[in-house]
């Protein structure tokens, strides 16, 4: 007994230890942004969130639910409280409010940098129990240390990157762990909180609809596979029930869950599984050969009955049909058609081989193995965690941004993998004492479990020293076993190097290095947002492309026209109509719209490639869509269709507002004295259209490296006068000499008579 | 008490007087010759002083304030002003709300081009002339071009010409003005007849003429965004004694006018340029929901506002309540959502009844739909 004890706590220290050294690995690799640079929110989409965190903090959550932002999508206005996940906020405000009880003292800012990387450690310990469902606490401690590092997931969960995924990854895992314990227990209590886990994942990321959708399918599978047990109908049942009414509490969500196509198929489940139920209880009663007609032919009558009520209500009007975002999942050429504006989003484009590797490392090549794994030993959790390894890598091809749901899964598979694979080769000596166990159901016994962690984490000399020859040549295990420590300690080599050099830039603040390796910091964009709040009028409108209206909104508190909640197609395109229009059809669109400041993003001087003429083609695109007489993409091209911004670039693309904003004055600027005035870094290029003037709009601002360019739009009044341009003149006169001088200050008139004294007017006679 | 008298007497004073007006001249003569122009304006309570247009100690403006709130040029020949005086001083006067008026003739200045190019029109090259073949005066010298210009031909706004059927025809001798029908700030206050052209009379008709019929401008008036105002004549002649007080004869068999329109047409113009004509300004702007007195943060839809304007206007020297049905208040979210006339009282009640429930930022915007007054508009931000 006492023997148990010490085995079962040794290996409870174990697992501890590991999950605690997982969780403070995964934080730690996390702040390499916060070190380097400072305490900051990142990007673009964590302004938002970080300002109506605040926004919360500060009114209170009734006011948040019913606040209506007047500053943002001018003259529109969004209703904030009802277009949002507020998840994110009510977590770090909770958190908020928790600390300040203690009087912990804690700025708002500080925790919502750091929510993502505590975060990071919880989905390792749920990514951690969610394994041991499916397989065992080895593979489980694996599984958590992997996704406590892998690069996948630190993308989007680095100190400062304040968005949904970062909550969102450990709902979602914790969520699949219920799910599973509920299959497993068929206990009413699990599928309740799964339900409650669905609920906090619903209220904080979109990708809930993976869930509600993989959920079902799993259920539908296991009961294609005549896996049907009252267990699968009590937890499901339970969940969708519940799930449902839970989400519908989101404002934002609201009645989608009954209306639209995507949350269709786990209703049609739950049907089906009514169905199924009613079957098997039926079964009961009749003789086999009756219920087998009655089996196909109540199958075949409640599939056409369901299919017909989902066409009829999505024809009737009753459920929304799929959306456009929805329908790039299938089509990848579709955003591309259809919503210029959903591809041109650099995190929507399908992923490439190379960033497979790049976040995923070693476990891209073991996860089929793990994956293999689970199919060869099949029961109800790993049909799961099959369909989630299929669908998630499916979506991770479709997608750059969808990696982020693969990775989860890649590094539980793997993690399987790794534990099956140290068994076969470390297990030898154990072998020998008990002799009992099996690779195949190893998962069922508890008692095992500590091999794996000891297997895991435990130096492996003393194995090594201990030769046996069990089929397999002691020194092959010794030469795979170090193969296999080298790979693993190659990967966290990677996702370190990965994560400082790849993930974690604030894009808000760049660094550059010199030839010497010292570190130069370009801190432009909060010089430039900073400028804005400091020299603007409060109620100021600041046009800029979509990219940057958090930021302008988060950082200088200024009026924008679109900002990254992309909602309004026609508004954007309005604005990528003012961009790519002449400046005096600009001007018409930015009056109407009551700009004060234009602002562009210009990496031309220090060779900042995401600027506003790489973005530019976008623009030109969306708002083609939208005004197709006005703008033409094809004008913006030269005749051998190329986009250039050279002499041989197009007139249109010479002329138009985007163009002006960002090489106003810069033909003028020689950069070093190798290459010629006006010459473009990004792009290579000397500009084509380098001595103009701005007639509607004067520079404002300019920031230290010319990356961010502030234009006041004259106001109508500035054109008092409608003058008339020498050029445009009838009746042109040539330009007068003035004969005044300093001393000499009479002027000119044209045949004036003259009085010359001494002289006497001869009279005529 | 008696330095307080004195500001009193001033304030009053200076109130008083329709404004200092500079008055530029080619030469004294001109002085005499428009006697009767320059008689009425000073009978009108404006204070005229007078200088030659080359005169060296010309000045607008004295330690950043401006001496003058009027400036008539009567001076066409003149080809660089005196002193400090030049085209940007004179449109830096315009720019701070002073008023113009100017006459060319044929011999029309570079200086003066260049000033009615910065107003938005132009004058035709040296030497051209309106030319009429059938509607000139009797007097004519024979190469018709002191012309007679049908009443029907000012613009239709009373405020600035005077009611038209009372005016008589009008004499005009000088050269046509080119102005983009386009602009919605100049204003053609006199045009030519369908029969007139502007070229230079000694010569034979070898290009198109700059200016043919009614395109021809006579008068043209610009009214910029700041409301200052501006009037060019191409005509020095017509605000002469001998044009004010001559009959009219339109040709040979012409009916005889005893007396020509251009005196009561002249003091009509120069009232409006210097603004004792067509001036509006807003009194107040009060807004709320119905049955409160405050306006709230923000106004939600289906809720009644109260929108209240108090319009003056400047009339024989003093601010008098304006009285139109003409005034029209919208509430813009890049197009107009609602747009109304306003009832007498001043009084809009206006029941915003938004059928679709989205919230939106409304500007709203007053618009005054008479004939050339004041440009007014107020813009006040409120969030529906």
């Amino acid at each position: 007994m006492l023997k148990i004890n010490t085995k079962t706590g040794l290996s409870s220290l174990i697992i501890f230890t590991v999950l605690l050294l997982a969780w403070v690995a995964g934080f730690s690799s996390r702040l390499f942004a916060v070190i380097r640079f400072e305490s900051i929110i990142h990007e673009f989409d964590p302004w938002f969130n970080y300002r109506a965190t605040a926004y919360m903090v500060e009114n209170g959550f009734y006011k948040f639910l019913n606040w209506f932002d007047e500053r943002a999508w001018y003259p529109l206005g969004r209703i904030v409280g009802g277009t949002v996940y507020p998840g994110l906020m009510i977590t770090s405000g909770s958190i908020h409010y928790i600390l300040h009880l203690l009087n912990i003292d804690i700025h708002i800012r500080d925790i919502c940098v750091f929510l993502a990387p505590v975060f990071s450690g919880l989905t390792a310990i749920s990514t951690y129990l969610l394994t041991k469902e499916l397989w065992s606490a080895g593979a489980g401690l694996f599984a958590a240390c992997f996704i406590a590092i892998v690069p996948g997931y630190i993308s989007r969960s680095v100190a400062g990157s304040y968005d949904n995924e970062g909550i969102a990854i450990f709902a979602l895992q914790f969520t699949y762990f219920l799910w599973l314990k509920s299959v497993k227990t068929g206990s009413i209590f699990w599928a309740c909180m799964t339900a409650l886990s669905y609920f906090y994942m619903v209220s904080a990321w979109g990708g809930y609809v993976f869930i509600i959708n993989l959920i079902p399918l799993h259920v539908f599978v296991l009961l294609l596979m005549g896996r049907y047990s009252n267990r699968l109908f009590t937890s499901y049942t339970t969940f969708y029930i519940l799930g449902l009414l839970l989400s519908m509490q989101i404002p934002f969500v609201g009645f989608q869950p009954i209306r639209t196509s995507e949350h269709m198929a786990a209703s049609g489940v739950f049907a089906l599984i009514i169905a199924v139920a009613a079957l098997k209880y039926l079964q009961t009663m009749l003789s086999k050969s009756e219920f087998k007609s009655l089996f196909i032919v109540g199958a075949l009558v409640a599939a056409a009955v369901v299919f017909l009520a989902v066409v009829v209500l999505t024809y009737a009007g009753y459920i929304a049909p799929w959306s456009g975002r929805f329908y790039s999942l299938w089509d990848t050429g579709y955003a591309k058609i259809h919503i210029p504006i959903i591809a041109s989003v650099s995190e929507h484009q399908p992923t490439t081989w190379f960033s497979f590797f790049f976040d995923l490392h070693v476990l891209v090549t073991t996860f089929p193995a793990g994956l293999w794994y689970c199919i060869k030993n099949i029961n109800d959790e790993r049909v799961f965690v099959v369909l989630y390894a299929l669908s998630a890598v499916y979506f991770a091809g479709v997608m750059v941004r969808l990696m982020l749901t693969l990775t989860p899964v890649v590094c539980m598979l793997s993690g399987v993998a790794f534990s099956v694979l140290l068994d076969l080769f470390l297990r030898e000596e154990d072998t020998h004492r008990s002799g009992d166990s099996d690779v195949d159901d190893e998962q069922t016994t508890s008692s095992n479990r500590r091999l794996y962690d000891k297997a895991g984490r435990v130096p492996k000399m003393k194995h090594e020293q201990v030769r046996e020859s069990d089929g397999i040549g002691a020194n092959i295990r010794s030469i795979i076993i170090v193969v296999m420590l080298l790979l693993l300690m190659l990967f966290a080599v990677h996702c370190t190097w990965v994560t400082s050099n790849a993930y974690s830039s604030p894009s808000i603040v760049l660094a550059s290095y010199g030839n010497d390796g010292s570190r130069q910091i370009l801190d432009d964009f909060r010089e430039a947002y900073y400028w804005l709040s400091q020299n603007t009028d409060d109620n100021a409108r600041v046009m800029s492309w979509w990219d940057y209206g958090y930021q302008i909104a988060g950082m200088a508190n200024r009026t924008t026209l679109v900002d990254n909640n992309t909602w309004n197609n026609s508004h954007i395109a309005l604005v990528g109509k003012a961009m790519s229009s002449n400046e005096s059809a600009a001007y018409d669109i930015m009056t109407s719209l009551d700009v004060d400041y234009v602002l562009v993003i210009f990496g031309g001087v220090i060779g900042y490639s995401g600027d506003d003429i790489n973005k530019f083609l976008w623009m030109v695109r969306i708002a083609e869509g939208e005004h197709p007489k006005d703008i033409r993409e094809g004008d913006y091209f030269t005749e051998h269709g190329e986009f250039r911004v050279d002499s041989e670039g197009s007139p249109t693309l010479l002329n138009c507002l985007m163009y002006k904003l960002s090489y106003y004055r810069f033909g003028e600027l020689k950069l070093d004295y190798r290459s010629p005035s006006g010459f473009d870094r990004t792009r290579g290029a000397v500009i084509g259209n380098k001595d103009f003037t701005l007639t509607y709009l004067e520079e404002a601002y300019t920031t230290e490296h010319w990356l961010v360019r502030i234009y006041r739009v004259k106001k109508p009044h500035e054109f008092n006068r409608p003058r008339i341009p020498f050029s445009n003149r009838v009746v042109k006169s040539q330009s007068f000499i003035s004969k005044k001088n300093t001393k000499r200050k009479k002027g000119t008139i044209k045949n004036k008579p003259v009085i010359v004294k001494g002289k006497k007017l001869l009279k005529q006679a | 008490m008696i330095p307080l008298i004195f500001l009193i007497s001033f304030i009053f004073s200076s109130a008083y007087a329709l404004g200092n007006t500079l008055v530029l001249l080619d030469n004294q003569v001109i002085k005499e010759t428009h006697s009767i122009f320059f008689k009425s304006l000073q009978d009108r309570g404006y204070q005229l002083t007078y200088k030659i247009a080359d005169d060296s100690s010309l000045h607008l403006s004295k330690y950043g304030e401006y001496l003058y709130d009027n400036l008539i040029i009567f001076a066409p020949s003149v080809e660089e002003f005196g002193g400090s005086l030049n085209v940007d001083s004179i449109t830096q006067f315009i720019d701070e709300g002073g008023n113009v008026l100017v006459a060319g003739s044929s011999v029309t200045g570079d200086v003066l081009r260049e000033l009615a190019s910065e107003c938005g029109f132009e004058v035709d090259e040296e030497g051209a002339y309106v030319i009429d073949h059938l509607n000139y005066d009797i007097s004519d010298n024979g190469q018709h071009t002191k012309i007679v210009v049908p009443s029907d031909n000012l613009i239709e706004a009373p405020i600035i010409v005077g009611e038209k059927n009372e005016i008589a025809s009008l004499l005009y001798h000088g050269t046509g003005i080119l102005a983009d029908p386009e602009n919605p700030l100049v204003l053609p206050l006199l045009t030519a007849d369908s029969t007139a052209y502007s070229y230079i009379p000694e010569q034979p008709i070898k290009e198109y003429p700059h200016a043919v019929g009614k395109n021809t401008v006579l008068i043209a008036g610009l009214q910029a965004r700041n409301n200052a105002r501006v009037v060019f004549s191409g005509s020095l002649d017509f605000f002469s004694d001998d044009y004010f007080t001559s009959a009219v004869q339109k040709g040979e068999n012409g009916v005889k006018v005893p007396l020509s329109g251009n005196k009561k047409v002249s003091l009509s113009i120069a009232d409006w340029v210097f603004k004792q004509q067509g001036q509006l300004r807003v009194r107040s702007v009060k807004h709320h929901k119905e049955g409160e007195k405050v306006p709230p943060q923000a106004y939600t839809i289906m809720e009644q506002i109260v929108y209240t304007i108090e319009v003056d206007i400047w009339e024989s020297r003093e601010w008098k309540p304006f009285n139109t049905d003409d005034i029209q208040l919208e509430f813009v979210r890049i197009d107009p959502f609602v747009r109304t006339t306003l009832t007498r009282k001043f009084l809009a009640n206006t029941k915003l009844d938004l059928k679709s429930q989205t919230f939106m930022v409304f500007i709203n915007l007053m618009l005054i739909m008479t004939g050339w007054a004041t440009h007014i508009y107020t813009v006040a931000r409120k969030c529906l």
